[in-house]
């Protein structure tokens, strides 16, 4: 059975802090879908990181969003 | 249907047939869709077991373990091939044999191979003729097969993935 999600999914371009991991600010590049356990939404967020960006797919719930320039 | 396929013998002709190369170039992004669609598929598999995974560790862990399972994942930027399925599906510790999951399996495999070639050869327009063995041009019906045996596949993929998520998290995930 899924959850259903009654909010909109954070928006493309968005910039994010993901909890519980030592990444600094990052950027929503994908919304996936809802293919976490039980419908959870997955987003694909793009790390800086030398000498390339790092990609990691993570639940919507890990996140926070993140004022520009902090 | 028709747009592609010879006039049923007998039947009265149903207007104007499009020309050739449009046909062509229709089956061309049958081609792509069909590929696209498919690693699609198995893109989104991925993603919902190394989600199930990851949920099952403590969340301070959960980033690391998303992580490596999204570092280098060749279904973001290669072909579903079998290798590249095999590599990235291969991280949940098993041997992945599609080849040998199902009876119909090592055709569909070869399909699957065969959709990849034409996939890259209208991506990047190539002008050599296709090996032995490949079809040599794009015809509806070889796409169809193409497309019955991505089904065929996707089916296999998800139930292979069933029983080891199973053995890994100790439930059915699905």
């Amino acid at each position: 059975m899924t959850t259903p999600n009654l909010t909109e999914p954070l928006k493309i371009g968005t910039i994010v802090r993901i909890r519980n991991s030592g990444y600094g600010r990052a950027r929503i590049v994908e919304f996936r879908g809802p293919l976490g356990p039980k419908g959870a939404r997955v987003y694909r967020i793009r790390v800086r990181k030398k000498p390339r960006p790092a990609y990691i797919e993570v639940l919507e719930d890990q996140l926070e969003t993140a004022s520009v320039g902090k | 249907m028709a747009l592609f396929s010879h006039p049923v013998a007998g039947a009265p002709p149903l207007g104007p047939v499009a020309p050739p190369p449009l046909a062509q170039e229709s089956l061309q992004g049958y081609v792509m869709l069909v590929s696209g669609h498919f690693q699609g598929f198995c893109r989104d598999l991925y993603t919902e077991c190394a989600q199930l995974c990851a949920a099952a560790v403590p969340a301070a862990m959960r980033t690391t373990i998303q992580a490596q399972f999204a570092a280098g994942l060749a279904l973001n930027t290669w072909n579903p091939t079998n290798k590249s399925i095999r590599k990235d599906f291969e991280r949940f510790s098993f041997l992945l044999d599609l080849g040998g999951a199902a009876p119909g399996n090592p055709q569909r495999v070869t399909h699957l191979g065969h959709l990849n070639y034409w996939r890259n050869h209208v991506a990047h327009q190539n002008a050599t003729p296709p090996p032995a063995g490949v079809p040599a041009v794009l015809t509806l019906a070889d796409i169809q097969a193409w497309r019955a045996s991505c089904d065929g596949l996707a089916t296999s993929l998800d139930d292979i993935m069933r029983q080891e998520l199973t053995r890994i998290l100790g439930a059915a995930p699905w």
